[in-house]
């Protein structure tokens, strides 16, 4: 049993259906990895899963179908999403922004897990009180991720977390990903279009084509079949 | 001397309601990004409410809070309602709407309660003739106090509101960024609907103080206000509660001391240009106002 398990997905923005048909699964503390050019649907994708914008089909996760549930309602069901472009909150102070990523939550353990977040992150404890607009790409990302792990989530939903940054902070952001996953037991759900840091990563790879899903299979697989390498990841 | 202290206490009462209403146009503009022409109406008509309630014999304090419950019901229903449906096509249609709102209650108080107007009002605070006390050899009245005082306590309570409860820090999110505030599990809705209600029962009691001061509701008691207010609020920095109360203060001060000390070529009818011109310098120099946060994004 998947804690994710999409069936026939089909959403999009009014008229427009962006994606057709789309099935795919996450297990329990897996990584699993959607590669796909601009406009695949990756983040149509994410939202739908999110409950953002309404779709059709059939999304369970953890036992429980979330196909029309609210975003709210999502949340709570423990999946958190980093958008794509950071989503953070400019005008709130760090520390605001993380407390923010527990609105959902009633027992009280906000500021044992802000403090645990600024020890994983010490650049955001640096800039506690600066408001989140004013930090780099890199720090947003990061102030992103925890902000999204303080909601206590079971799956981590991230969107292009690559997008606009530098190689080298790229690979640290990756390798957080992957530690939190190994260590907290977080399945992830991730969205690329940085193939090959992507798949360093992940168990299991899904390739996504103008709405559809093309090719699936286990990383290594994947990365190893030539004419799959060629066409879609391009080296 | 004495005529300065008297037109600055004078001015500040006045301010007093002027922030009041800033305040609400404050909120509503915080959370959702839209600036509420019939703000000041929406308080009017609680007004008449808390007259009607107080005329079938609810004691005033009493009244005056059904009528902040119904400012409260009518700001809800109208975001969720009007401003809601509109917000999903376009900022402007939903700026139309609040001037249609203004003059649609304007236009039924004035049907309904007429002129001339006997709806008559009293001060929530002691109003007898001896009820002052002389400061600086000027005479300041209860009432004009008790205004103050009230504007002093909500803005207190505004800022801990914002700052300290998850409530507000759910608004500061919506505010931030709506996509994001509905990825961490934010009601969005309830957020929304909850700051036009909190600014419409401010708009109450905003209200209910300057009936109390005339002595009377009528059906344009806030229209001047309103102008005052959207001018402080702007004056302010749109999204700074702070800003909204001094610059509301500032305005009234402002247009007392220029009625009182020119009264030959500015005097009563002109006293609002002041403010205005005022305003047009701070906002060429200060765009976001005097205490607004300026946009900082970084990609």
């Amino acid at each position: 049993m998947s804690l994710l398990d999409v069936r026939r997905l089909r959403a999009g923005y009014g008229p427009v259906n962006v994606l057709h048909d789309i099935d795919l699964s996450v297990d329990d503390g897996q990584i699993v990895v959607v590669l796909g050019a601009n406009g695949a649907g990756k983040t149509t994708t994410m939202r739908a899963i999110s409950g953002i914008i309404p779709c059709s089909g059939e999304v369970t996760f953890d036992g429980r179908s979330i196909t029309t549930s609210s975003a709210d309602a999502i949340v709570r069901a423990g999946i958190a999403q980093v958008p794509q472009g950071r989503g953070t909150f400019p005008e709130l102070s760090v520390i605001d922004n993380l407390r923010i990523g527990a609105y959902t939550r009633r027992d009280g353990g906000t500021s044992d897990d802000v403090e645990r977040w600024f020890q994983t992150f010490p650049r955001l404890a640096e800039r506690s009180d600066q408001r989140a607009g004013s930090l780099s790409g890199g720090e947003q990302q990061m102030l992103a991720i925890a902000r999204a792990l303080m909601s206590r989530p079971k799956l981590l939903l991230c969107d292009e977390p690559s997008l606009g940054l530098a190689p080298i902070i790229v690979q640290e952001m990756f390798h957080i990903i992957d530690s939190l996953s190994k260590e907290q037991g977080i399945a992830v759900l991730l969205v690329e279009q940085n193939a090959n840091l992507a798949m360093d990563i992940a168990q299991r790879v899904y390739l996504l084509e103008t709405g559809r899903i093309v090719a699936s299979g286990d990383a290594a697989t994947i990365s190893a079949d030539d004419s799959i390498r060629k066409a879609y990841l391009g080296y | 001397m004495d005529r300065f202290f008297e037109a600055l206490f004078l001015g500040l009462s006045a301010g007093a309601t002027y922030s009041l209403v800033a305040l609400a146009l404050v909120v509503v503009y915080r959370g959702t990004g839209h600036l509420n022409f019939a703000q000041g109406e929406m308080g009017t008509l609680s007004a008449f409410m808390v007259w009607w309630f107080n005329d079938k014999g609810v004691p005033l304090l009493l009244a005056v809070l059904f009528g902040m419950a119904f400012g409260f019901l009518l700001g809800a229903a109208t975001e969720v309602a009007i401003v809601r449906p509109l917000a999903r096509r376009s900022l402007l249609a939903v700026f139309v709407a609040t001037i249609t709102l203004f003059l649609g209650i304007n236009a039924y108080t004035s049907g309904v309660w007429g002129a001339p107007p006997d709806e008559l009002m009293d001060s929530l605070f002691p109003n007898d003739p001896d009820d002052f006390v002389r400061v600086f050899g000027t005479i300041w009245r209860y009432k004009d106090i008790g205004t103050m005082a009230v504007t002093l306590i909500i803005t207190g309570l505004l800022f801990l509101l914002f700052q300290k409860t998850r409530f507000g820090l759910a608004m500061r999110g919506v505010a931030s960024n709506t996509d994001s505030a509905r990825l961490v599990g934010i009601p969005t809705g309830r957020i929304l609907a909850g700051s036009w209600a909190i600014a419409a029962a401010l708009g109450a009691l905003a209200a209910v103080l300057v009936a109390g001061n005339q002595g009377q509701v009528t059906p344009t008691l806030m229209v001047t206000v309103l102008t005052y207010a959207t001018a402080a609020a702007v004056l302010g920095g749109l999204d700074s509660p702070g800003g909204a109360v001094i610059a509301g203060l500032l305005i009234g001060v402002g247009e007392a001391e220029a009625a009182e000390f020119a009264p030959g070529w500015i005097g009563q009818d002109m006293k609002l240009g002041v403010a205005l011109v005022a305003i047009f310098v701070v906002l060429l120099f200060r765009p976001s106002g005097l205490f607004g946060t300026a946009k900082v994004e970084r990609v």
